[in-house]
């Protein structure tokens, strides 16, 4: 059973959440079907992937061939495994079926929120992570949907979105900055995005970059 | 390979990646992979911000995203690293630095 203060504190947390993903879904439906999908194909892609990144990815990588799709799926999804790894910590032993739906909507965004919602002492973990699970996943599909079908007027960069995902991020990391280990983790994080940007392919850029970052704060004390 | 395969490829390896730990309960790992983890969110959540805000097109360069950085950092503070602060902050240096460039 979910708690509901939890799962109404998830739902609340996540409303500026759904404008920006279903701002991001339209433009991800539009650039879609411009790429060859049908508009069919392109809200399937997002019922059954859930990943802005991979989903971008692969309609920007269409013309290079399926390996480099899934070259750069592989790449993108290799953050998801301590992502995962930090979600099991967090919400302890679980039904196969929770871990599966969780599992399921495991996205940077809700993912985040979950963090910042278990150094707040949010009571029940999983109903928090369900609310935001279920807002995203409606401005994803939602979005797309109205993006393949009637995107062809449509301009999301016009008013901003394309800026408020990374800003969302920084919000996130923000409160999660306590000590001077974390501001040099933030700090190798951010060198570490500067040159991977520089001389590694998109795909691998934010993973290569985290994982750099992470190692770094491994060895250093508090 | 049709796109209607491609598509379902793509999502069985975002889903097998996300289910990694997941798949079934483990012990709380200890020592450096218990530090890796502690602070990975925080390195990924810059990483994302970093990579769309410092060099939104591939490269490092001085853009309204990076305007919106740099009042995002600020918000931060004044608003004692609360995310609406962020946001708000960020959105405005954003809007203003577009405005003076266009």
């Amino acid at each position: 059973m979910l708690d509901d203060s939890s799962f109404r504190q998830g739902i609340r947390d996540s409303v500026l959440i759904i404008l920006a993903v279903a701002g991001f879904g339209v433009a991800y439906g539009v650039l879609a079907v411009r790429a060859g999908f049908p508009p069919w194909l392109a809200v399937f892609s997002s019922v059954i992937i859930v990943s802005g990144a991979a989903q971008f990815a692969m309609i920007g990588l269409l013309s290079s061939g399926p390996v480099a799709v899934l070259l750069a799926a592989t790449g993108l999804g290799l953050r998801h495994i301590p992502m995962s790894a930090s979600l099991s910590n967090l919400i302890g032993l679980r039904p196969l079926g929770t871990r599966l739906r969780l599992a399921f909507i495991l996205v940077d965004e809700t993912f985040g929120l979950t963090v910042r919602a278990a150094d707040a002492g949010v009571e029940d973990l999983v109903a928090y992570k369900t609310a935001a699970d279920l807002m995203l996943y409606s401005g994803w599909v939602v979005g797309t949907t109205i993006g393949a079908w009637f995107g062809g007027s449509i301009d999301p960069e016009a008013v901003g979105i394309g800026v408020l995902f990374p800003l969302l991020f920084l919000g996130l990391a923000a409160p999660m900055i306590k000590s001077r280990k974390d501001l040099l983790v933030a700090g190798a994080a951010v060198v570490a995005s500067i040159v991977a940007t520089a001389v590694l392919p998109t795909a691998w850029q934010i993973t290569v970059a985290a994982v750099a970052a992470s190692m770094a704060g491994v060895f250093v004390g508090e | 390979m049709s796109d209607l395969v491609l598509v379902v490829a793509v999502a069985a390896i975002t889903f097998g990646s996300r289910l990694a730990f997941l798949i079934r309960p483990r012990p709380v790992p200890q020592g450096a992979l218990g530090r890796f983890l502690d602070v990975f969110p925080l390195a990924l959540f810059v990483a994302i911000a970093a990579t769309g805000m410092v060099a939104p097109d591939g490269e490092p360069a001085v853009t309204p995203a990076l305007a919106a950085a740099l009042g995002g950092v600020i918000g931060a503070v004044v608003f004692r690293r609360n995310l609406w602060g962020v946001l708000a902050v960020g959105m405005v240096f954003f809007y203003v630095t577009r405005a003076l460039t266009a």
